[in-house]
């Protein structure tokens, strides 16, 4: 029954001949097996159809940094951060005070090296490579990433960013975080992706980040994307937490690009608890198809997802909130809001709500969705005091979005965040 | 009489959805400096012509004319109409989740003065604060979401807070009494008065003589079926506290005072 795969990527062929322990070419192989013998699969609400699966050549070199990046890691200089580009990476900053607490910053393959107990220990344990093409072509390809430990016991005296820009030269992308924090550890983590230039017609972009939360860890996880037309742009980010383990994720989506993304937290431990809080802001024809989704597997674990987005020109986008119950998970809680906004005739939206319950020991499972339009009472009032128009509009849209912005974890990432969402606002 | 800030004249007003005319042949001027208080009972058109002349989108002026200072109000957007001078504060103000008292009336305060004449940032702030004593708002209420979580009283405060901000040409209040006890009423009272101006005209809408005690108009008008059936001095207030309104729907043979109800 065994087929012999040819490794017919020449990325991947890299990838393999790349110096590294044969644990991780073994496990790189495997999941190019799994790659190449899974179909393109059949989404509800995304045709894959005529996507691209394939990475292109493998990447060379970083190339020239943009001038905004650039602002960004100096804005960015009071915290830790790992910077890559095109899949190469940049450059480590890591404060001294970060350092002498024991928490390690790195790229994720000179990890591979530097700290092999913990990679390997971890390092596709949260995200596997059989639970989709994409996560299985990632953990076949990826080239580099943030590596974040944080030692037993320790609060990180600053917070963690990764920034990822990909150009228009970009030929693809593959790109794995690996934080793990142990017990009684605080962190907060936030990635950033950017765009630099028009990317290049259907290359893939496939992002995996994997959280292992120790009990008791506090961890903050930020996560502002920006997705341009062109390429597919695949995501897959979770975190895995033990007992009374807490994460709270935040997101924030702009563009107009094609993206398939899920967002999860596993609630193994016994009293963990999560929150989500997302928000979106689509224009052109941006298709986004969002899952955010907590699974319930510990006893009286409790989670709250809320997600905003906005909807401009022809945006279509797909904001799901799942929450999985599974049996013995007694006592658990969970409350999903979901709201979308529609700015333009020809938006649209869809806020699903999805409850599966195995247990029927539940303490509380509440949800809310809706989809519509800027609200007329409030144009009126804030028109009524001489606002204008189109300046009333976005207030509004900005009053909508923000409460999630102020949620991001370090001021230079929520300015940051800002100035995205004011740009896509942008009559 | 003044140098009018607002004439009203024959005005009618249907309601869209229902296509149902509420104010019917409607003529009132406001000179400067004027307080003008409209009273009548429920139902008889007064916070759909206050609504109207605001230019809320739920109402259709479907004849008449309404001027201020000479410009023609039902040619101009909402947004024009405050910035040209008109100020509503309403009896069921919005709440804006996300936009912050502070920031929404300093967005209002420089969309009134135009571009490149924007209040600086400090001063609007020592002025806010200024206003906010003297309407015993408690300084967090700058920094919260515009009227959100807000009691009635509240809510009516802050909107007194945003007219004496916004130093309307003509302040329209609609029912600002309603939900005021008597210690908040009295300090909205105080708020108008010292607003009381040669240079602005009030319009005041009311059920109860009670606001017009600390308010005290220079002319009462009685609404019924969607007109002004009668105007007076303040004692006409005074008479319609003490005696109701049957006297006067007696007196003009008005058997149901409400509009639609067909005499």
């Amino acid at each position: 029954m065994t087929q012999q795969t040819t490794i017919q990527s020449p990325w991947v062929s890299e990838r393999l001949a790349c110096d590294q322990p044969d644990w991780l070419r073994q496990a790189r192989e495997a999941a190019y097996t799994q790659f190449a013998e899974m179909s393109v699969p059949k989404l509800e609400k995304t045709d894959l159809r005529r996507r691209n699966f394939d990475l292109g050549a493998p990447p060379k070199s970083a190339g020239t940094p943009s001038a905004k990046v650039q602002a960004l890691l100096e804005d960015l200089a009071g915290a830790a951060f790992v910077f890559v580009r095109d899949g190469v990476p940049v450059r480590t900053h890591v404060p001294d005070e970060l350092t002498a607490q024991g928490v390690v910053v790195m790229d994720l393959a000179a990890a591979v090296a530097a700290r092999p107990d913990v990679v390997q220990k971890h390092l596709g344990s949260v995200v596997q490579p059989q639970e989709s093409k994409w996560a299985a072509l990632n953990a076949a390809a990826w080239t580099a990433g943030a590596f974040v430990f944080v030692p037993r016991g320790v609060s990180a005296a600053c917070p963690v960013v990764f920034v990822h820009e990909s150009s228009s030269a970009s030929t693809g992308c593959a790109i794995r975080s690996l934080v793990v924090a142990e017990a009684d550890t605080a962190l907060s983590y936030t990635e950033i992706w950017l765009v630099d230039g028009s990317p290049a017609e259907q290359t893939v972009h496939t992002e995996v980040l994997e959280v292992a939360a120790g009990a008791a860890a506090h961890l903050w996880l930020g996560i502002a994307n920006e997705a341009r037309r062109g390429p597919t742009y695949f995501r897959t980010k979770r975190a895995r937490l033990e007992n009374d383990a807490q994460v709270e994720w935040v997101s924030s989506d702009v563009g107009d690009g094609f993206s398939v993304a899920l967002l999860e937290s596993e609630l193994v431990g016994t009293g963990s608890k999560s929150t989500l809080q997302g928000i979106g802001v689509g224009r052109g024809r941006q298709h986004l198809d969002f899952t955010a989704s907590m699974l319930h597997r510990g006893r009286y674990t409790e989670s709250d997802i809320r997600l905003h987005g906005a909807l401009r020109e022809r945006a279509n986008s797909v904001y799901r909130s799942s929450t999985h119950i599974f049996r013995n998970a007694v006592a658990a809680g969970s409350e999903q809001h979901d709201r979308m906004l529609m700015l333009d005739p020809a938006a649209r939206a869809d806020a699903i709500p999805m409850l599966l319950i195995d247990e029927n020991d539940v303490q509380r499972c509440g949800h809310a969705a809706s989809v519509g339009r800027i609200d007329e009472g409030q144009l009126y009032y804030l028109q009524s005091r001489g606002i204008p128009y189109a300046e009333a509009r976005r207030m509004i849209v900005w009053g909508y979005l923000e409460p999630t912005v102020e949620v991001f974890p370090e001021g230079a990432v929520r300015e940051w965040v800002r100035r995205q969402i004011d740009e896509e606002l942008v009559e | 009489m003044a140098q009018p800030v607002l004439e009203i004249h024959n005005l009618h007003v249907r309601v869209k959805e229902e296509d149902k005319e509420i104010v019917r042949g409607l003529d009132l001027a406001i000179g400067s400096g004027e307080i003008h208080a409209i009273m009548g009972p429920n139902g008889t058109g007064k916070s759909t012509l206050a609504s109207a002349l605001m230019g809320h989108p739920a109402y259709e002026v479907t004849e008449g004319t309404v001027v201020l200072d000479g410009k023609d109000v039902l040619e101009m957007s909402v947004d024009e109409r405050a910035r040209a001078g008109m100020f509503l504060a309403m009896q069921y103000p919005a709440e804006v989740s996300g936009v912050s008292n502070a920031n929404f009336l300093r967005t209002a305060l420089n969309a009134r003065r135009g571009e490149g004449n924007e209040i600086p940032v400090l001063k609007f702030h020592r002025q806010l604060h200024e206003q906010m004593k003297r309407l015993n708002i408690d300084p967090s209420f700058a920094e919260r979401y515009l009227n959100e979580g807000f009691s009635g009283g509240e809510k009516k405060r802050n909107e007194i807070l945003q007219m004496a901000m916004l130093e309307p040409r003509l302040a329209i209040l609609d029912e600002i009494d309603s939900g005021l006890d008597i210690d908040a009423l009295r300090i909205v009272a105080d708020a108008v008065n010292q607003l009381r101006s040669p240079d602005r005209g009030f319009l005041i809408i009311t059920h109860y003589q009670r606001l017009l005690q600390y308010i005290v108009p220079d002319f009462v008008h009685v609404m019924m079926k969607g007109r002004i059936v009668r105007s007076g001095g303040k004692e006409l207030a005074e008479k319609l506290e003490q005696n109701g309104y049957d006297w006067l729907k007696q007196e003009l043979g008005i058997e149901d005072e409400t509009v639609g109800a067909e005499a």
